[in-house]
């Protein structure tokens, strides 16, 4: 049978094994739903690492010139997703071990029903299927928030399920209209849903530039909220603020890259010129988003709701690349998908344990983590630099080739018109990078660093006391930390006189258990490997994303620019060509070339 | 093995990096208190094999004819992204690949690095005995140890911005390495942010450079010719004009941040809050010193603007100034030594500003002395609050030459080479950078004659707070505080390196100098060619090495032995500093030049109320409009169908029921359409 269909159908068979066998025992779901996950998660590296991607496709609902099929398949836009969704789900399985002690049977249904759902989006191939799949991907979350998630969960749920479902529909809308107006041009294949079959037709027929237009608004409507593109935002912090730990990784982590892997797929390798019309516009949403979501994040007192914001923020810097159109800021912008999922996957499931000791998310409440939980807060301070973007870590790779790409638009390659403001939107986003360490780390000062601090009532709770023999020598960190001997540095600095740091007080707190160390351990591998070698994975992506560049970057070339005043031409920048050897010259040619309007 | 420069080049980096590894597996568990070991050996290895290697460098540019030395060796792509730019109409890749190189600069930066990389250790494994986080440490040292060698290797504008950050990171992590202190982990924070905000302008400088030259490599590649490799140097085709000057200032906002330069210089005296030998090795010696090299390695990147060379000294010199007026007053010895090091990159940045070759040369000399007297003020400083418990306000111990022989007169020869007294280190390459500075104000009253005294006078405010710091820490009664229930001098371990170091203060400078050995410099690419290499032709030709400026030296001489001799007049008689002060204070001109001076011209605040606070504020209010704008405006919308549809929610039961109609309805919209389409179609 096919790896993909395999895949796909796996978590749903390890949801009716649960029904099967389970009985009630949340025990019993959760060592199924690990196991299913794990060999589904075995399939999916095999689609991803096979010489050819794999794919599928056999007639769903064909009548009378309606051609809709069940085709699956993998390319260089989605391979990484897809094997991050099943990743993540195996993460998102771990972390809800102990945590969920309801209904767990259920839970971990619905938990494997989204995996399917979300490997299904990233690998159809048909319209509908999309649609069905992304729409899929709402049911099972809405209640992962509504049943299990925090205080407020039922108006978190309904909101996150009103405001996307609300996107969605006009998406669907504009899905059929393609379809339709498609199939009106190019009536050889039928109605096809298929989607390279109308990617190469569009290619070849394309709508005219209204159409086009209006159609991009439409899926905009969908994919903007699912990014969620500033200021259609509101509902993600308080989804992950209430969404319970492993609703806030998936979120996080694939869910919310729904949203770009839609402009991609459909706005821009189908719509390139609407996507060139309305690229000014998404640019400085993108630079918005990219500085208000830092903003608001250097503003929160609640860690989930901060990394939500970053959350909001990091898209921008996806859509920012994406939105470049060009081969640097779109594979970084993709990249950076995959990274953010990782890292905010990661900050979600690391600060989720941490939740699961102290119960609390303010950050005033804790403080010096570090000497209690030492393991677990090295976790939390890799994925807090992976997420500010540190070299030799993921984020960086992605954010410098976004970052490149779209100084490289504003300033090498924008019409004069909007030669200043794109530089600028650059120039800010370079900015938020500031921003995002700052609140970063911050957050990790407070919570982590300075005198321990811990709120009063955790103690009664059993947690963290379980599955200590497994834990093997990670146990034995809770003491590390810094106290000094007798022999002179009490951890007073220089300054600061005879201030020794106090004994730890005895606690029922653990550090990081095996379980968990084995749920965060493949995110960490990732960090480091796409930091260091991200070529292993833009390499597989490449010819795909160029593919998308080319249809935008022609359809670029040939936009009518508004033009600028011709006074003000004379101010803009001049050339970046390096044309003659000698430095006279040199000058020569970047007095003379300070018209500029060049479009590569 | 040993006599292939590419192999060499390769281990030096790798063996840190491996150390690293080792103590961070095995230091909690198995090493514990011997967890220097592997680090001390690596790091040791590395600069025997940092030496062999210089002496391969320099064999290869003493051969006649040769001009440029210059040995790449490429490991891998990092990444690959075809077709990403045009210049010139050509389509040009962008390619990382890792590379590392070896030349003249690179070979220096290397042995020094690990060579006051192998007395810290050392040092550290006497200072930080019994701390709880002794494994941790050295895991630290031994990546940092790494990363700057690695950073003064690579052979590419994006692998330098990597380990830039990356030896930034170390530094974060050790600054905050006693994290339980708020002060320490609020300090880590600060530097970090600080030189993000350096970095901010770098990376912008970084992307300019690529779509300008269309590469980020220093060295050539096949068809496409390096920023700073041979073909373009050649040519000397740099872009001039607007775009020209921006590279290189936008590359200096990098090293200003890295290199503690006003107005980004206010993190580094905040770093003592990190263990003494991470001060030493880090933020005086090594570290701090990226942004220095850095721009000596871009001298062609500079020398196309006229106003880049100057902003470049006209910091350099202003910052030298400033922090030598605000260490007068410290009280704290390390903070004393910390703006002592900010003013004396302010030096190197001056040398480096004036744009020939006697300023570069004098730049990078100054950056080698520096490293060597500065690490031992550190440590020696360590030396007093190891035996102080910890304490390091000068007002609460004097006179510890009684008991810290070893130290005190260690600590003598750094001051001595910080004061730039005859013959110590220190001596030589202020000269050369003074000497250059006069040279280039061509006896006009201009910019440079300006700094030219600045500079002079900065030396008399370094030789008058150098001493003061000696005088009030070794000298006057013995007293210590009560936290020093024992007060001793440091175990071998620690002496031993101060040793080490005190001789090399008094020898290094005078070596350099009088054999001319700095003319080595003279074959890295950068220096070769163009307006700044040129000139070093002629010089190279009849072994001429640069002239000694006798009359700047004597000028120096003299400011160096008036702020010595005022600084013996304030403090080694019966007064004692309250009282100094309170005769200082006086006046209210003098109260309020020595409150400036004391609390650093405010910097810390003006930048509180300027930056952080309305950033903050924003930060505030964008979470105000969020609530109670965006997110109304939303719930508004959502009202809105709401209230039309009273009646029809009524009716529904749940939300699984409304969703199951929103598909039906869907369906029923696709079906529709279907049959329009195919009532159209036909």
């Amino acid at each position: 049978m096919n790896e993909l269909v395999v895949a796909i159908l796996l978590p749903l068979i390890g949801v009716g094994l649960i029904w099967a066998l389970a009985d009630g025992s949340r025990v019993v779901a959760r060592w199924i739903a690990l196991a299913v996950s794990l060999v589904t998660l075995y399939w999916a590296a095999k689609c991803v690492l096979a010489k050819t991607l794999p794919s599928y496709n056999i007639p769903w609902f064909t009548s009378t010139g309606v051609d809709i099929r069940f085709n699956l398949g993998l390319d260089g836009l989605s391979l990484w997703m897809f094997a991050l969704s099943a990743l993540l789900s195996v993460t998102a399985i771990l972390v809800s071990w102990e945590a969920i002690k309801e209904r767990g049977p259920l839970f971990y249904s619905l938990l494997l029903i989204l995996e399917s759902g979300m490997l299904g989006v990233f690998s159809a191939r048909d319209v509908l299927l999309f649609y069905v799949f992304f729409e899929f991907t709402l049911i099972p979350l809405f209640f992962l928030i509504g049943v299990w998630g925090s205080e407020d969960r039922r108006y978190a749920a309904v909101k996150f399920f009103l405001f996307t479902l609300a996107g969605s529909m006009l998406t669907f809308l504009g899905m059929l209209a393609i379809v339709l107006l498609h199939a009106d041009k190019n009536p050889e294949l039928g109605i096809t849903f298929s989607i390279p079959e109308i990617t190469a037709g569009l290619a070849k027929y394309p709508l005219s530039a209204t159409q086009q237009f209006w159609i991009f608004l439409a899926l905009f409507a969908g994919f903007a909220v699912k990014v969620p593109l500033f200021p259609l935002h509101t509902w993600l912090p308080l989804a992950h603020v209430q969404a319970p730990t492993a609703g806030s990784v998936l979120l996080a982590g694939i869910l919310l890259k729904i949203g770009t892997y839609g402009f991609l797929r459909f706005n821009m390798a189908m719509l390139p010129v609407g996507t060139v019309t309305c690229m000014p516009w998404v640019l400085w949403l993108s630079a918005g988003g990219i500085l208000y979501g830092a903003f608001v994040a250097l503003a929160q007192s609640d860690v989930k709701r901060l990394i939500a914001y970053s959350s909001v923020s990091h898209l921008g810097y996806c859509m920012l690349g994406l939105f470049a159109l060009n081969p640097l800021g779109m594979q970084g912008g993709v990249l950076q998908m995959i990274n953010h999922g990782i890292s905010t996957g990661g900050l979600f499931a690391t600060f989720g344990m941490i939740y699961e000791r102290y119960h609390t998310r303010e950050i005033r409440e804790l403080g010096g983590l570090a000497r209690r939980i030492p393991l677990l807060s090295l976790f939390m301070l890799l994925f807090t630099f992976s997420s500010i973007g540190l070299p030799g870590m993921n984020g960086f790779a992605g954010e410098f080739l976004i970052l490149l790409g779209m100084f490289q638009r504003g300033y090498a390659q924008a019409p004069a018109f909007y030669q200043w403001q794109w530089t600028a939107i650059a120039v800010l986003a370079v900015f938020g990078v500031v921003l995002g360490a700052w609140y970063m780390l911050w957050l990790y000062q407070r919570v982590f660093f300075g005198p321990l601090k811990e709120p009063a009532d955790h103690g009664a709770d059993d947690h963290g006391a379980h599955d200590h023999a497994a834990a093997d020598a990670h146990a034995a960190h809770g003491h590390d930390a810094h106290g000094h001997d007798a022999h002179g540095h009490d951890a007073s600095g220089h300054d600061d006189h005879g201030h020794g740091v106090a004994a730890l007080p005895p606690s029922s707190v653990r550090d990081m258990n095996a379980r968990e160390f084995w749920a965060l351990a493949p995110l960490v591998v990732l960090v480091f490997w796409i930091g260091v070698f991200p070529q292993t994975f833009l390499a597989p992506m490449q010819a795909d994303i160029n593919a998308v560049s080319t249809t935008v970057e022609s359809a670029y070339a040939a936009h009518e620019w508004p033009v600028k005043d011709s006074a003000v031409v004379a101010g803009s920048l001049p050339s970046p060509s390096v044309a003659q050897p000698q430095p006279a010259a040199l000058d020569a040619v970047a007095a003379e070339t300070l018209e500029f309007a060049r479009v590569e | 093995m040993f006599n292939s420069i590419e192999k060499l080049m390769v281990l030096v980096p790798a063996l840190p990096l491996a150390a690293t590894f080792v103590t961070a597996i095995l230091g909690k568990r198995w090493l514990k208190e011997r967890s220097h070991w592997p680090v001390l050996i690596c790091i040791g290895a590395a600069f025997l094999v940092s030496l062999r290697l210089l002496s391969l460098v320099a064999t290869e540019s003493n051969q006649p004819g040769v001009r440029a030395v210059e040995h790449t060796v490429t490991l891998g792509t990092w990444v690959l992204v075809e077709d990403a730019a045009k210049v010139d109409g050509a389509a040009r890749d962008f390619v990382v690949d890792f590379t590392l190189r070896s030349d003249p600069l690179t070979a220096i930066m290397l042995t020094m690095v690990t060579f006051v990389a192998t007395l810290v250790v050392v040092y550290a494994s006497g200072y930080m005995h019994g701390d709880a986080g002794y494994w941790r440490f050295f895991t630290y040292v031994g990546l940092f140890v790494f990363s700057m060698t690695m950073l003064v290797s690579v052979s590419n504008f994006l692998l330098l911005y990597v380990f830039w950050e990356a030896v930034g990171v170390c530094s974060y992590l050790l600054i905050g390495f006693w994290f339980e202190k708020p002060e320490a982990a609020a300090a880590g924070k600060k530097a970090f942010l600080v030189n993000r905000i350096g970095d901010f302008g770098f990376a912008i400088g970084i992307f300019l450079i690529f779509l300008t030259y269309g590469t980020l490599n220093f060295h050539d590649t096949a068809g496409v010719p390096g920023v700073l490799g041979a073909t373009r140097l050649a040519s000397n085709a740099y872009l001039a004009g607007a775009i020209g000057t921006a590279i290189p200032l936008l590359l200096f906002v990098g090293a200003c941040g890295k290199s503690a330069q006003f107005p980004l210089h206010v993190w580094l005296p905040d770093a003592m809050e990190g263990p003494t030998p991470v001060s030493a090795l880090i933020h005086a010696a090594t570290m701090v010193t990226a942004g220095v090299y850095m721009v000596t390695r871009c001298t062609p990147l500079y020398a196309v603007s006229e106003v880049a060379l100057m902003t470049v000294s006209t910091v350099g010199g202003f910052t030298a100034l400033l922090a030598g007026l605000i260490a007068l007053t410290q009280n704290d010895l390390k903070r004393v030594m910390a703006y002592s090091t900010v003013s004396q990159l302010g030096y190197m940045f001056l040398g480096l500003g004036t744009g020939s070759l006697a300023g570069v040369t004098g730049g990078m000399f100054h950056l080698f002395t520096h490293a060597f007297f500065k690490a031992l003020l550190f440590l020696g400083a360590g030396s007093v609050m190891h035996a102080m418990h910890h304490v390091i306000d000068m007002r609460r111990f004097s006179g510890l030459r009684h008991i810290m022989p070893w130290t005190h007169k260690t600590f003598w020869f750094g001051c001595l080479a910080l004061a730039g007294v005859f013959p110590f280190a220190g001596f030589y390459s202020k000269d050369m950078i003074l000497g250059a500075v006069h040279e280039k104000a061509h006896g006009h009253m201009n910019l440079y004659a300006v700094l030219y005294y600045s500079g002079l006078f900065t030396a008399f405010l370094t030789a008058f707070y150098t001493f003061r710091a000696l005088f009030l820490t070794f000298f006057g009664p013995l007293r210590t505080p009560p936290e020093a229930h024992h007060p001793h001098e440091s175990p071998r371990t620690m002496t031993v390196p101060l040793i080490i170091l005190a001789v090399c203060a008094v020898s290094v400078g005078a070596f350099v100098e009088l054999s001319h050995v700095y003319t080595l410099l003279w074959h890295t690419p950068s220096l070769t060619t163009g307006v700044v290499g040129a000139t070093a032709a002629p010089l190279l030709q009849d072994h001429h090495g640069l002239e000694m400026h006798f009359d700047v030296a004597a000028l120096s001489t003299v400011v160096a032995a008036a702020g010595i001799g005022l600084a013996a007049f304030m403090y080694l008689g019966k007064r004692t500093e309250a009282q100094t002060i309170a005769e200082l204070t006086s006046t209210r001109r003098g109260l309020w030049g020595y409150q400036l001076s004391l609390n650093k011209f405010y910097f810390d605040e003006i930048y509180q109320v300027l930056f952080v606070l309305p950033l903050r504020g924003v930060a505030a209010l964008s979470y105000l409009v969020d609530r109670y704008i965006i997110d109304a405006l939303v719930n508004f919308v959502g009202w809105v169908p709401r209230a039309v549809g009273g009646l029809l929610r009524s009716l529904q039961t749940g939300m699984v029921q409304f969703y199951a109609l929103a598909m039906v309805l869907g369906m029923l919209v696709l079906l529709g359409s279907l049959r329009l389409a195919a009532v159209f179609g036909n």
